[in-house]
């Protein structure tokens, strides 16, 4: 931990920013406001102006005056505060089975286990309705109804939200674990035994990223809205829905995202006292950290990464496809959704590269930031994430349609990709940041004082060092692009646009197999891509 | 190593690349379209599955380019009623398409709709029709009970929602969510209907009886499929679907001596300040056709005509066979906001 101490010294005495980095960053800035902001403020604007068009509190007097919003912000705390918790527990233990230990078959498991995340979740409260419902596959084989009290409650809802995006906790988990200083580790071989370093040492060093990808965790279960629908929890995101969609009014849905973004700024803030700004050193960046040592837990840790895979991927394929019936609905539904498949990889590819590169400015700002600033960076992403949706959405058009350079833009698949700046961009950029710590300043000041500008110094020194935080950004970052629905059906172009607004719009009211087979064919759609980066990647990380 | 990272300069180049080129290749469509009849943009809330097709038959028998825009279920998006309202001030629709009354009313009470009386709809009854012409009905589903055959005898079924209440029931009902989609018409329009007090007496009834609030009406008749509830409220396309699958499901027309069978009617209208108001209304003399309300008959939507002598689809009685809820659609519209909130804290949502 001395080096750890000696680096924020390090860090603490650089009086200002180079130009050209100070450049970079500033720009990221302005983008991010222009870009990922702007829609939100411009909603609240909005929110504060009555039908006369003066100034009004109205829209959040509500708010403070009833009490059943009382009880759905509660329980939308325990959703996503359980949810997180069991994403966490989950995510962790493969995330770091991922990176150290010896395990059959890791690439395919590393892929298989993304897998629930790629799966729309909405289609995944489906699957264990299928299962758990009172006339479930469950009640037909026990021949009597023991789950439905189960499928049916907040207890379901944390259940299926964690089982769909513990992949988040262990991906995070699995880029930092590789990237801890080695000789911290091997320094604590020397007093203690390999499980107790992992414990005490390694676990501690990669904590930020493991609570930052609780923090996501949390955020995304707060702001789900389909998942609890469809197991029938009341929710708070309801609130803002119905705002919305049987009131019509943008204000007031604005006003009642508030709470949810407040929770989220307090889960920020909370995260960030327990957590501290802990820096993370790796001189190293050959060597992928300590082999985890698994002994007789070897066989336990097979199991329980086959029970996750079981019951988190398995069941849930298995279902849709009994559900699905005929395999000829999958293909079909796959023929006829060619050109919004070309779309969506397109743009989701666009998406998540330009995400990538504005989230690295930004996360390198926030890495290399002063002390008392880098928090408010911190909340600041977290914020802007945490809006709904549908509030992006609105604000989108709100901002771009009109006459002009941006009615151009607001009428072509650009605002598709806008759009998915717009809610995720804060997501790279935090994922970044984490790994940009990881990285000692040190390095760049020596490369410096040798005589090389900055631009060279980012390139060579800190990007190559940030390579798993990178893909694992991206492939976050592509995931959640390529399956965005709320803002995209909102602003996409009319004609077809991507393949979620296409299923989501074939999904009305059809027949529980048709949605089945779209349900499987935008989840394969996605994992080939995946599965081939997958096995491209370990190949790249083995040379 | 640099090699990964030269990777990642190329992509964000080509990306920037290609997102120039769609603006420029849209720019360059919109000025050649602009003013040309060629193409008109339609924003459709009929699920996707029937009104495809008709557009698509629209495209093939006048060449005219169609851009559809389709919505989503209620709870799964917000959809396009707000997206029309945030267009409002720059629109970008010609034509609305809405499969139910409540959201192309509120549209017309927010300034979103011109009126246009279309030729074509010169056969469907004054009831379906805006005085003013910023809206036009065609093709109707219904609102419509329905059970499970193997759980429950035809001779017990219910005939009226508000056999709903009935204690026999208990626990065994499902309704969607009041708040959204065809629900909250059919909850406005009891409301209206009613009288306040009457309504609420009924939903608090209801709730005491335990009846199963779901996400959609998809959902309810799913439930009653499964057996997981024996009695329903939902739409006459959700039942007919269930029945092409066999499902032991059965529909009865509610009050069709008393209160009255609701209608919802799809309804079609003009978007003011549309790019291509001619094309539009070309489009909405098409969507009010005998052809188009005969195709959406034949479909598995099973919508019924609203124009005399157009054969009522399979499954489902003729418009004039049943009594039909006195509806002034305005008037129920105009409950949706009110309703909403009293449902919320009766039903507890």
């Amino acid at each position: 931990m001395g080096a750890a101490i000696n680096n924020t010294a390090i860090l603490r005495r650089t009086p200002f920013l180079p130009s050209v980095r100070t450049l970079t960053v500033g720009i990221a800035a302005i983008l991010f406001v222009a870009l990922c902001a702007l829609p939100t403020i411009y909603m609240f604007v909005v929110s504060f102006v009555n039908a006369n068009g003066s100034f009004s509190l109205a829209n959040y007097r509500l708010l403070l005056t009833e009490t059943r919003q009382r009880e759905l912000l509660l329980t939308s705390i325990q959703l996503g505060a359980g949810t997180a918790v069991l994403a966490t527990a989950i995510g962790v233990p493969l995330g770091m089975l991922l990176a150290r230990a010896d395990l059959p078959a890791k690439r395919f498991l590393r892929v298989a286990l993304i897998v629930p995340l790629v799966l729309p979740s909405y289609m995944l409260a489906l699957a264990w309705i299928y299962v758990g419902g009172s006339a479930g596959l469950a009640a037909q084989l026990i021949g009597r109804d023991l789950l439905s009290r189960w499928t049916y409650s907040l207890t379901g809802a944390i259940l299926v939200l964690g089982l769909s995006l513990y992949p988040l906790s262990m991906l995070a988990t699995e880029a930092a674990a590789r990237r801890v200083e080695a000789s911290l580790e091997e320094a604590a071989l020397l007093v203690a035994g390999p499980r107790r370093t992992v414990w005490s040492i390694t676990l501690p060093l990669i904590a930020p990223s493991i609570a930052g990808a609780a923090l996501l965790t949390f955020v995304l279960a707060l702001s789900e809205f389909s998942v609890p629908a469809v197991l029938r929890v009341r929710v708070f995101t309801t609130e803002v829905f119905t705002a919305f969609a049987a009131l019509y009014d943008f204000g007031a849905a604005t006003g009642r995202a508030t709470p949810m973004l407040a929770l989220a700024l307090i889960a920020g803030v909370v995260v960030n006292l327990v957590v501290g700004d802990r820096w993370l050193t790796s001189r190293r960046s050959t060597r992928t950290g300590l082999p985890l040592p698994l002994g007789r837990w070897r066989a336990l840790a097979i199991a329980g990464s086959a029970i996750v895979l079981a019951f988190a991927v398995v069941l849930p394929l298995v279902v849709l496809t009994l559900a699905a019936g005929r395999l000829s609905r999958i293909t079909t539904a796959l023929n006829a959704s060619v050109q919004a498949i070309t779309n969506s990889l397109l743009l989701a590819v666009i998406g998540a590269t330009l995400i990538l590169v504005l989230g690295l400015a930004l996360g390198y700002g926030r890495g290399r930031a002063r002390a008392r600033f880098k928090e408010l960076v911190d909340l600041g992403f977290i914020i802007v994430f945490a809006v709904p949706s549908t509030v992006v959405g609105v604000g989108l058009i709100g901002l771009w349609n009109r006459s002009g350079w941006p009615g151009q833009v607001y009428s072509s698949a650009a605002i598709i990709v806008i759009a998915y700046l717009a809610r995720f961009v804060p997501v790279a950029a935090l994922i970044l940041a984490a790994s940009v710590r990881q990285i000692p300043k040190s390095f760049e000041e020596s490369a410096e004082l040798s005589g090389a500008s900055w631009l060279r110094v980012f390139f060579r020194i800190v990007l190559p060092q940030m390579k798993t935080g990178l893909a694992a950004a991206w492939v976050v970052a592509f995931i959640f692009a390529f399956g965005e629905l709320g803002a995209t059906v909102l602003v996409a172009p009319p004609g077809e646009s991507t393949l979620p607004v296409r299923v989501y719009t074939l999904i009305a009211n059809t027949r529980s197999s048709e949605v089945a087979a779209l349900a499987l064919m935008q989840a394969l759609v996605i994992l080939i891509p995946l599965a081939l980066l997958g096995t491209f990647a370990s190949n790249g990380g083995k040379r | 190593m640099i090699r990964g990272t030269n990777h990642l300069w190329l992509l964000t180049l080509l990306s920037l690349a290609l997102i120039l080129a769609a603006c420029g290749g849209r720019q360059q469509n919109a000025n050649v379209s602009s003013g040309a009849p060629g193409e008109v943009t339609i924003y459709v809330s009929t699920d996707r599955v029937f009104s495809e097709p008709i557009l698509k038959a629209y495209e093939q028998k006048t060449g005219v380019k169609v851009n559809a825009v389709y919505d989503t279920e209620e709870t799964k998006s917000t959809g396009l009623a707000n997206r029309l309202l945030a267009e409002k001030n720059n629109a970008q629709a010609d034509v609305f398409w809405s499969n139910e009354p409540v959201r192309t009313l509120v549209l017309k009470k927010r300034d979103v709709l011109a009126p246009y009386k279309s030729p074509a709809a010169n056969g469907i009854p004054a009831t379906f029709k805006d005085a003013e012409g910023y809206w036009t009905g065609f093709s109707a589903r219904m609102r419509v009970l329905v059970y499970n055959t193997k759980l429950v005898k035809p001779e017990e079924a219910p005939q009226s929602v508000f056999d709903l209440a009935d204690p026999k029931w208990k626990g065994q009902v499902a309704i969607a969510d009041p708040r959204f989609g065809t629900m909250s018409f059919h909850s406005a329009a009891l409301y209206a209907e009613l009288g306040d007090q009457r309504a609420d007496e009924f939903f608090r009834k209801l709730k005491a009886n335990d009846v199963h609030v779901v996400a959609a009406n998809s959902v309810v008749l799913d439930m009653v499929a499964r057996g997981e509830a024996k009695i329903g409220l939902t739409d006459t396309d959700d039942v007919n679907v269930a029945l092409e699958d066999k499902q032991p499901v059965a529909m009865i027309f509610p009050d069709r001596n008393g209160l009255g069978v609701p209608i919802m009617p799809n309804m079609v209208s003009l978007i003011a300040g549309a790019p291509h108001a001619e094309a539009a209304k070309k489009l909405i003399d098409y969507l009010l056709s005998l052809e188009v309300e005969r195709l959406l008959a034949q479909s598995e939507a099973v919508q019924v005509p609203l124009h005399e002598g157009v054969e009522p689809p399979k499954n489902i009685p003729a418009i004039n066979s049943f009594k039909p809820m006195t509806l002034d659609y305005g008037k129920a519209a105009d409950r949706v906001e009110d309703v909403t909130r009293r449902l919320q804290s009766i039903l507890g949502l």
